[in-house]
């Protein structure tokens, strides 16, 4: 044995001690980075393990120190037949290092514990917003502010006010979901027949990327949401418009060189035969489908398909075309395959079509992405 | 590298019938070729899972990468964890326990040789039909977690969990059988003066582990059961929306799950326990701690499994109790690590390709023991969980840890097992291509968990900050396979062509180096006599013990098969009593898959089906005739 190796084992080590600063300095502004809270709950938590991670920090150092240097000082020399004295054990030495090991998770339980106690409260005077997950994709209900006891209903964009504590009240149709915001909050299930709650508040105005964490079937990786906070002004604002159904759609808008009309894309979207009714729902309309996302003022998402396109009336011509190549496996383009829509919708027909959702729009100021 | 002077097996072998060739391998009772067979079938499901993983790796290589569509991504991380868990890990376990048990105390063979290949065929037959799944359909797309509903038929509509659950059931079988017989062998037939305290520790944790298996096993075996009839037969035990509950399933499996990590870790730790002492030239620090702490750790394995849970909504006050359990876990594991360090301390370490693995998983442990922490503190937990923090803690457990510590062993071992050296330099390149490529795969994995990406996600977008650090994930993922083609091809060139091993290469301390390598079919022509922890250093070197200083002048080495553990003179020898070989076990096995395949179908082809079970119960029914006919021949009173 030569000291080759060992070298290396000391230069690897030294290498995992730059990675773990690096890690720590890499709390650059990544949409979901965990080290970067912008919510009371994500930030308690960043909180709790920044001691936490400075122990480890000191147990890695001393055990992989003491490792490393027992290999050099202890290694056999070339030659040597030495047997070296026989210590079977020391009580007393094992007894203190049985309890160092106590007093460290002693010390982490306590801080633990206040950590948690403080994220499981939830405010009397939160918003309460529903949040249901389906295959693939987010459900949003405001229970306490729709018209005439109706709550609004949308899907993939949360909107939520700042500085106000907000409880989310988890469900699923189908599967297990999970609901996560890695900047304001951490994960809580969604649960077919089990309603979850989770509370926190939005420290500052942003755009906060959300996922689905976890798995739940073919396109599990694109089942993505916006959270959206604004200002309470502006949240009651959204709210306000959210209220009233979109007005009669009027006006035009070139999609891929055809001109859609709004109004004739709200006769298509309302003609049974062409499905869109059968799952999908507007406000003020006849199309009340209860399957698909509710579209009421579709113009204003910030995405399409549960966060996977951007919001752009091209991507929206996009999804409508390839919806099987884009999200493998989603129930729309499993009903209506694209086979389906070459025989039953036109291209100025879906020119109309993106021409009406996009016509739907609520005026708010978006703030920053985070 | 110490030398033992004589070789053992002079002895004329008494009258065994081993059957020459395949015929010899497919009806054999042995425990050492069943080991053997253990160890070559789970590895290469262990390549197989190997190149499942690398696929996923070239996949997430680069954000929105289009190599695998997401349902064949899913198919293999199902299939990754399963294999590993199920057809890798466990099995290289149970395959060393097979060989060594028997020889490190003292005995010829399992208690029940005819059960114990019962196991190895159930094992076998159960792993490839998990695989025959890939030619039906398609493989098992649900999560090795198989978390209900998804499982349903309704959203899993392929025969694929149906392969999953009777693939699983069959090697949980087996499992328990072996489980069985290992604490019936390691309590009943231990060479005389061998107590429970002086018993080498990697039957201690062998013996933990059994004892955890017939605990754990069948929760699991249950649950899928239940999930079984969920799926064909109209009950409702996962149906949220008919009266059952979804997180049942999750208590169910989790309370096998986390048992199961100790599982995979424990008989590692034991291995550790025996290869540090062998080339620090020191007994173990602290035996009973290290023993007890296995107990420990063993006990505390069944109070934690809702910390996979925590996320779930199972409220603070159940959160709190399983983070607090976990915590405790971080006590005995922090024990065995402190022993481990004071066992080479003031050691005289030769670092051989075992050490450097048994060290190589102290190193590694220590970080997939840290990361625990975190994930036992139930706030951090839910930003961590489900994200790839947790893929990196669990591979630094069970790659870093129990990887390496079956490296160790296998390096340890392999000269007994084959009768030749492997080679060190090849290992030894092996080990540091291994350890570095390791930690470029999965530390990454750290940040980017921590940076928001979720597992089980077949892509990614670019702009989420995470493609460096896949980008390094991937490229240590392509050097490990190179690591492990150069043990691959040590292990093909060493069995050939490697110096031939004596019987004590490495200067041990137990009782399998006292018989030739490869130890005879009766394993000790004499049942030794054991006088402590140590019976082969007490023979090799009887002054040792009066000296308490450092042994600078060479201490008189005797040899080590000196009176008590090979008489020399074969009139002197008794009778040697082996069970015949017999095809029965694995008759008895073919007819529970061929059982199995019917039961898949039967909710759909349900004549075929039945059809199909009847012929797997009589050829069932066959083998057990013929088993109950050949136990008869080899009973006591019949023999000799």
């Amino acid at each position: 044995m030569n000291s080759l190796p060992r070298s290396f084992l000391r230069w690897s080590r030294f290498l995992l001690l730059i990675g773990l600063s690096v890690g720590l300095a890499a709390c650059g502004n990544n949409p979901g980075n965990t080290y970067d809270p912008y919510g009371d709950n994500a930030r308690r938590i960043y909180e709790l393990l920044i001691p936490i991670w400075w122990m480890a920090l000191g147990v890695f150092v001393v055990v992989e120190g003491l490792l490393i240097y027992a290999i050099w000082r202890f290694r056999r020399r070339p030659g040597s037949a030495t047997i070296p004295a026989q210590v079977h054990g020391n009580t007393q030495v094992e007894i203190l290092w049985t309890i160092a090991p106590a007093i460290i998770v002693l010390v982490i339980a306590v801080l633990t514990f206040r950590t948690q106690a403080a994220n499981a409260v939830m405010p009397e005077d939160a918003l309460r917003i529903k949040a249901i997950g389906h295959q693939w994709w987010f459900e949003f209900q405001y229970p306490d502010t729709g018209a005439d006891g109706k709550p609004i209903v949308t899907a993939s964009d949360m909107y939520i006010p700042v500085g106000r504590p907000v409880t989310v009240v988890l469900e699923s149709q189908d599967v297990i979901h999970n609901f996560w915001v890695p900047k304001l909050a951490g994960k809580t299930y969604m649960i077919p027949g089990k309603t979850n709650f989770l509370s926190f508040t939005a420290e500052q105005p942003g755009i906060y990327r959300a996922v689905c964490a976890e798995f739940c079937g073919e396109a599990h990786a694109l089942m993505r949401f916006r959270v959206i906070a604004v200002d309470e002004a502006e949240f009651n604002r959204w709210i306000e418009q959210k209220k009233t159904p979109p007005p009669a759609p009027a006006g035009t808008l070139v999609v891929n060189g055809l001109t859609g009309d709004a109004a004739r894309g709200q006769a298509i979207f309302l003609d049974a035969r062409k499905q869109c009714v059968a799952c999908h729902a507007v406000e003020g309309t006849n199309a009340r489908g209860q399957i698909g996302p509710n579209l009421t003022y579709y113009g204003s998402r910030q995405t399409i398909a549960a966060g996977i396109l951007p919001y752009t009336p091209e991507n929206l011509d996009r999804w409508l075309r390839e919806a099987p190549k884009l999200k493998p496996g989603n129930l729309m383009s499993r009903v209506l395959t694209p086979q389906w829509i070459k025989q039953n919708l036109s291209d100025q027909e879906i020119a109309d079509l993106v021409a009406y959702l996009d016509s739907m729009k609520v005026s708010v100021t978006l703030p920053p992405e985070r | 590298m110490a030398i033992a002077e004589r070789t053992a097996g002079t002895v004329s072998p008494p009258s065994v019938s081993v059957r020459p060739g395949w015929a010899g391998w497919l009806s054999t009772t042995d425990h050492k070729r069943i080991g053997i067979m253990y160890l070559v079938s789970a590895f290469v499901f262990f390549l197989i899972g190997g190149i499942e993983a690398l696929l996923m790796r070239i996949q997430l290589g680069t954000p929105n990468n289009t190599f695998l569509t997401p349902d064949v991504y899913n198919q293999m991380f199902t299939m990754h964890g399963t294999t590993m868990i199920f057809l890798g890990l466990m099995p290289l376990n149970v395959g060393l326990g097979n060989y060594m048990v028997p020889l490190m105390i003292g005995a010829r063979d399992m208690a029940f040789p005819r059960l114990n290949a019962l196991s190895i065929w159930l094992f076998i037959f159960g792993g490839l039909m998990l695989y025959v799944s890939f030619f039906v359909g398609g493989a098992p797309n649900v999560g090795w977690f198989a978390y209900a509903p998804l499982t349903q038929k309704q959203f899993a509509p392929t025969a694929g969990v149906d392969y999953w659950i009777v693939g699983i059931g069959l090697t949980g079988v087996a499992s328990i059988a072996g489980a069985l017989n290992f604490i019936v062998t390691i309590l009943n037939m231990r060479a005389p003066g061998m107590t429970l305290n002086r018993m080498p520790l990697f039957v201690w944790m062998q013996l933990i582990v059994a004892f955890i298996l017939i605990f754990a096993f069948p929760v699991l075996t249950v649950a899928t059961i239940q999930l079984l009839f969920d799926r064909h037969f109209g009950t409702r035990f996962f149906l949220p929306n008919l009266g059952g509950d979804a997180v049942l399933w999750q208590h169910l499996f989790w309370f096998f799950g986390h048992p199961e990590v100790y599982i995979l870790i424990l008989p590692t730790m034991g291995i550790i326990s025996e290869v540090l002492p062998t080339f620090s030239r020191k007994p173990i620090f602290g035996y009973a701690f290290v023993a007890y702490s296995g107990v420990a750790i063993g006990f505390l394995g069944f109070l934690v499994w809702a910390h996979h849970m925590f996320a779930v909504g199972l409220g603070p006050l159940a959160n709190a109790f399983f983070g607090a359990a976990s915590f405790l876990i971080a006590v005995p594991t922090g024990v065995k690590i402190f022993n481990w360090l004071a066992t080479m301390w003031q050691g005289s370490l030769h670092l051989t390709t075992s050490m450097l693995y048994a060290i190589g998983f102290i190193g590694m442990f220590i970080i997939g023991g840290i990361s625990g922490i975190t994930l036992a503190s139930p706030p951090i937990n839910v930003q961590q969980t489900d994200s790839y923090y947790v893929v990196a803690h669990m591979h630094y457990v069970l790659f870093g840890g129990a990887i390496q510590g079956i490296f160790a062993g296998i390096f340890y071992w392999f000269p007994k097992m084959t009768g030749r050296m492997l080679d060190e330099r090849l290992g030894k390149w092996q080990f540091w291509l291994m350890l570095i490529s390791f930690n470029l795969t999965f530390f990454p994995m750290h940040l980017s968990g921590n940076a928001g990406m979720p597992r089980r996600i077949y892509t990614y977008e670019a702009e989420m900050g995470w493609n460096l650090w896949n980008l390094i994930s991937t490229i240590g993922s392509l050097l490990l396979a190179v690591a492990f083609l150069i043990f691959l091809w040590n292990v093909l060139t060493s069995i050939r062509r490697g110096p031939i091993a004596p019987a004590d290469p490495w200067d041990g301390a137990t009782l399998e180096w006292a018989v030739s390598s490869p130890p005879p079919v009766y394993n000790f022509a004499v049942t030794p006599r054991v006088r402590s922890r140590r019976p082969l250093w007490d023979e090799k070197y009887p002054h040792l013990h009066e000296v308490n200083g450092s042994h600078e002048a060479p201490v008189v080495r005797r040899g080590p098969l000196h009176d008590g553990f090979e008489r020399e003179t074969p009139e002197a020898m008794e009778p040697i009593h082996l069970p015949s070989p017999t095809y029965a076990p694995l008759i008895v096995s073919v007819g529970i898959m061929i059982l199995g395949f019917g039961i898949i179908y039967l909710g759909d082809f349900g004549l075929i089906a039945a059809s199909a079970m009847l012929v797997g119960l009589l050829i069932m029914a066959a083998g057990i005739l013929s088993w109950v006919r050949i136990s008869h021949v080899d009973s006591p009173h019949h023999a000799h």
